[in-house]
């Protein structure tokens, strides 16, 4: 589904410049769940944000389905990102102004999805992500891992192809990060594409493949033979 | 969407209430003084406007080398109409020279001016009584008017607007006269009265050398007027050639130009005047936008500083697919729903300040008015200051790097923050500037209040009166001496005397030679006790004496400043020339300031006997302080037998209240001030009180770090203040100079006026320092005083 080829990002600033990105390929299947992996600065959240369309490269090219993304205009962007792709952040980015419900409607509502159709949606994943009584509150009046529950159904709501995520454990403890974890396999189960950013060799281990970066370069690419073995 | 992002601007501006009240709060005062501001300016530029010929009335001036006037003679009028085609009508008016008494039965009426109009100057001045305009003919030479007012007072049970009989004068003057009926006076118009005297037409009689008329003119459209303002020139030196009664040289003749001056000049910008008012309109227009500038800087800085907190949902939307042109648009809305509030209150606070407003400035506008220009000019402002205030954040917080700002360590841009500081420092620039110019007029009137002005006005009272006291007798003039005689008879009278100009008015302009140079200079007939009443000083020579014979014939008191103008040496006994009388100069006075602080004492004679002289009607008397009360009661008593004339009808006013109104100007223009200093000075304090808390509260981990490091309170306080400090201080510098350039501006407006001192540049700057550090200290005392355990655990 996703053919990257030869990305390259430099990041300038007035003294220095990093290479960020340097000649990475990257190919994903549908229905796949890929993890990266590295050290701090190896380049994987500017390798997550140019696959959400959220940052630029110098240049490469990448593909979506057949789509060329790298030559369309911020509009265009715009629109291919909300139809497509869902993110789940390490610090949830939840509208703090916005009640449970309003934070998962928001997308369907940049996607021009009308008013009973919103509702019947959002009341669906609510439900599904087993989060009915809390659809009233703020965010701030849930625990971490609720709060990471809601971006998750935020993410999902507009049954995106591809699901961007960004060390989604990263802020929780083990138990609700476990949580979360089971809570992608399960998405990824029903057909949902899903690359995730972690630092984590356990996070990662529910994924089927695990790429890891290092100075902007892929050094090595692992098949997670367990996971497979189970899909099987 | 709308729904939603309504939702998240409410529930943001109540999380941050005190801060949104500010803000609001801050921006509705600001507004208000605006709208005032608005609403006076309208009114002030549109006097006349409901006159349908608005566009193509001027009145003829005359331009003389010592000074330009609209005093005409009469029949130039006619001239006029009969040379240029382009002039479509010529009207004649004349303003009332004397305060007239009119009764009907009990009931008085002092009327101030009644105007005479010819028929053809009511149609272009748009003058129309209630029961319609109709020429005087026959054996009705005159149609008078009175206006509502007036004619309530008079027939306090009147419906209908039938003419009426009423007495002029005193009640056994037994002059009668029809009013024809009730008139509109509009206040909204140069042409204010009490009354209308209509002719078919003016002065007819009048020759060339009684210039006491003024004429209007109404255009064809698209004449060519400085075409036309030559023509007029040309015709009126030849007019005064042919029907030559001054004998003028062609020289002086040349030197005589006319003008034309729109109607819509008249009221700010008379070109036979000043343009004082004019000036002052700008200023306050240029104070208004100011002070509106400043709240909107508030809002700018503060939605900038509050960007922090606002940039998560920016990234969050921005992934979820929204365009940046949505985003914008959303915080636009926000703003303008704040400013629209920050209307509806501004209009409440308006309301409030109107009667004082109103009070000030002598005007009578009103908010609620149908056809007022405020229902156009209140969604200008709206869009106005929405756009001033968020336009900037508007763009800055929906240009958020989704990428960046999402990873949570978001903080906003140095530029940013230079910005803010910019607007900050140009904020207290003005309330700088305004500060120190409250101060400096401040001492300016202070000046004026406390320096000797040359005379002394209490307990000097001035009596109206109708009869004239010149000397010799002229039309029907009588001596003043048995009047005085009476009047030192009222215990508690000290000195009287009766004179043609009093101090704090004009004076007469008239020719005189000596030694051969002549000149234009004022001048004021006056009787013995003149100088002494009013506590005159005496250089040289002597003052009016009665035991002089030749006082009353041919004695001349001047001034410094004309011995000056002539530069006569040892003036005393010299000769004077003017009206065919050779003066001889008896003394000379100190100079005295009869028109106040701005002007520059003219030179002036003092003269009993003057052919050409004006007619001696005011009555001045000095009073014993203590007795006042008793001396004004016996002479309100014995008014009837003492000036038969003027009867039962005994009206007065104390001179040192008259002069006083020359400072009124001043004294409004300190009320403004000190409007505007307080204003601008409180709206950037609140603003700096909103960022202050917002520097704080982005702060508060760094001041709990450097607590638990060993920082003093005193060391955190600062820190905190240091920047702030600096910022105020700049601003003072900045503002130094351009208040220096505007006060020194202001003063050279005085002929007397005090050195610019530089004791208000050090207050502007020790007040907005304090006020500063105060406001500042306020918000840090709440970081510095939280336990930093509580600021580091929340991370």
């Amino acid at each position: 589904m996703i053919r990257i080829e030869n990305l390259e990002k430099v990041y300038k600033t007035e003294e220095v410049e990093t290479t960020a990105l340097n000649g990475i390929n990257l190919h994903v299947k549908e229905g796949e769940f890929v993890s990266i992996m590295g050290p701090s600065g190896c380049g994987k959240s500017t390798l997550l944000n140019v696959m959400g369309l959220l940052d630029k490269p110098e240049s490469g090219s990448y593909k979506f389905i057949d789509t060329e993304l790298l030559t369309l205009n911020d509009r265009e962007r715009s629109n291919f990102r909300k139809r497509n792709m869902g993110f789940v952040f390490q610090n949830f980015n939840l509208i703090d102004e916005l009640t449970v419900f309003e934070n998962i409607e928001l997308p369907l509502i940049y996607n021009k999805i009308p008013t009973a159709e919103r509702k019947k949606l959002v009341n669906e994943i609510i439900e599904r992500m087993n989060i009915v009584n809390r659809s009233g509150h703020f965010p701030q009046q849930l625990s971490g891992g609720q709060q990471q529950r809601v971006a998750v159904a935020r993410a999902l709501v507009t049954k995106p192809k591809l699901v961007l995520a960004d060390e989604p454990t990263g802020n929780l403890d083990s138990s609700h990060g476990n949580e979360v974890m089971e809570l992608l396999c399960e998405l990824n189960e029903t057909g949902t594409t899903i690359v995730m950013v972690t630092h984590s060799s356990h996070d990662a281990s529910f994924s089927n493949r695990i790429i890891n970066l290092k100075d902007g370069h892929v050094i090595s690419e692992k098949i997670n033979k367990s996971r497979n073995e189970e899909l099987i | 969407m709308f729904r939603l992002n309504l939702k998240i601007a409410l529930r943001n501006l109540w999380r941050n209430r005190g801060i949104t009240a500010i803000n609001v709060g801050g921006l509705a005062i600001a507004l208000a003084a605006f709208i005032l501001v608005t609403m006076y300016f309208t009114y002030e530029t549109s006097f006349d406007k409901s006159n349908p010929n608005y566009k193509n009335v001027y009145v003829v001036g005359v331009s003389y080398p010592e000074f330009k006037t609209n005093y005409i003679a009469a029949p130039f009028a006619k001239a006029i109409k009969q040379t240029y085609p382009e002039v479509e009508s010529v009207g004649l008016i004349k303003e009332g020279s004397f305060e007239l008494t009119i009764k009907n039965g009990k009931n008085t009426l002092f009327t101030k001016n009644i105007l005479a109009v010819d028929y053809n100057a009511a149609k272009i001045l748009n003058i129309q009584p209630e029961n319609g305009l109709t020429k005087p003919s026959g054996e009705v030479e005159r149609l008078n008017y009175l206006s509502k007012e007036s004619m309530q007072t008079l027939f306090p049970d009147k419906k209908d607007n039938k003419p009426e009989m009423v007495g002029y004068g005193a009640s056994n003057s037994g002059i009668t006269v029809v009013v024809a009926g009730s008139i509109r006076s509009n206040e909204h118009s140069n042409f204010v009265f009490d009354g209308i005297s209509l002719a078919a037409e003016l002065g007819e009689h009048d020759n060339y050398d009684m210039n006491d008329y003024s004429i209007f003119l109404k255009l064809k459209p698209n004449v060519n007027v400085a075409n036309l303002e030559k023509k007029i020139t040309d015709l009126y030196r030849y007019e005064l050639l042919k029907n030559n009664t001054s004998k003028k040289s062609t020289a002086e003749l040349k030197a005589i130009s006319t003008f034309l001056d729109p109607l819509s000049n008249l009221h700010l910008r008379p070109k036979a005047g000043n343009d004082m008012p004019y000036k002052t309109l700008i200023a306050l227009s240029v104070l208004g936008f100011l002070i509106l500038v400043i709240a909107c800087i508030n809002f700018t800085n503060l939605s900038i500083a509050q960007a922090a907190n606002r940039a998560k949902e920016v990234g969050v939307k921005k992934v979820m697919g929204a365009y940046r042109s949505q985003l914008t648009l959303q915080f636009l809305t926000e703003i303008f729903i704040q400013c629209f509030v920050a209307t509806i209150l501004a209009l409440i606070l308006a309301e409030l300040v109107l009667p004082y407003f109103n009070n000030l400035f002598q005007v009578g506008l009103s908010i609620w008015q149908v056809d007022s220009d405020l229902i156009w000019q209140l969604p200008l402002i709206l869009s106005l200051i929405t756009l001033i205030a968020g336009i900037y954040p508007a763009m800055v917080l929906s240009g958020f790097k989704p990428a960046l700002v999402l990873k949570g360590n978001f903080s906003t841009s140095k530029q940013n923050s230079w910005l803010r500081n910019g607007l900050l420092v140009f904020q207290f620039c003005i309330a700088v500037v305004f500060i120190i110019g409250l101060l400096i007029i401040n001492s300016q009137l202070k000046y004026m209040r406390s320096q000797d002005v040359g005379f002394n006005s209490s307990q000097v009272v001035y009596i109206k009166n109708l009869t004239l006291f010149n000397n010799p007798v002229k039309f029907g003039s009588v001596s003043f001496n048995p009047v005085r005689d009476r009047l030192l008879k009222i215990p508690g009278i000290k000195s009287a005397t009766v004179a043609s100009f009093i101090p704090g008015g004009q004076n007469g302009i008239n020719s005189y030679e000596v030694n051969a140079s002549k000149a234009n200079i004022d001048f004021v007939n006056v009787d013995f006790d003149y100088f002494e009443t009013l506590d005159i000083k005496l250089k040289e020579g002597r003052f009016f004496l009665n035991t002089f014979k030749t006082d009353t014939i041919n004695s001349a008191i001047i001034n410094e400043s004309a011995v000056a103008k002539y530069s006569i040496k040892n003036p005393v006994g010299q000769t004077i020339r003017g009206c065919g009388i050779d003066y001889k100069i008896v003394g000379v006075i100190k100079d005295f300031k009869t028109q106040g602080f701005e002007s520059i004492v003219q030179p002036t004679i003092y003269t009993i006997k003057d052919p050409c002289g004006s007619y001696k009607t005011q009555i001045l008397l000095k009073i014993e302080e203590n007795k006042m009360a008793d001396a004004l009661a016996a002479l309100k008593a014995q008014w009837p037998q003492i000036n038969p004339k003027d009867g039962e009808d005994f009206r007065y006013e104390f001179l040192d209240e008259l002069y006083g109104k020359l400072f009124k100007k001043q004294e409004q223009l300190q009320s403004v001030f000190f409007a505007a200093a307080l204003l601008t000075i409180f709206i950037a304090i609140l603003g700096l009180f909103a960022f202050a808390k917002y520097i704080t509260n982005g702060r508060i981990k760094e001041i709990a770090v450097r607590k638990i490091l060993g920082a003093s309170d005193v060391q955190i306080f600062k820190l905190i203040n240091s920047s702030f400090f600096i910022m105020v201080l700049i601003a003072n510098v900045i503002s130094w100079p351009i208040a220096y350039i505007l006060t020194k501006k202001w003063l050279e407006t005085f002929a007397y006026r005090i050195d610019l001192p530089a004791m208000p540049f050090v207050s502007s700057a020790l007040i907005t320092i304090l006020l500063t550090v105060i406001t500042v200290s306020i918000q840090a005392k709440k970081a510095v005083k939280a336990n930093p355990v509580d600021a580091l655990k929340y991370e």
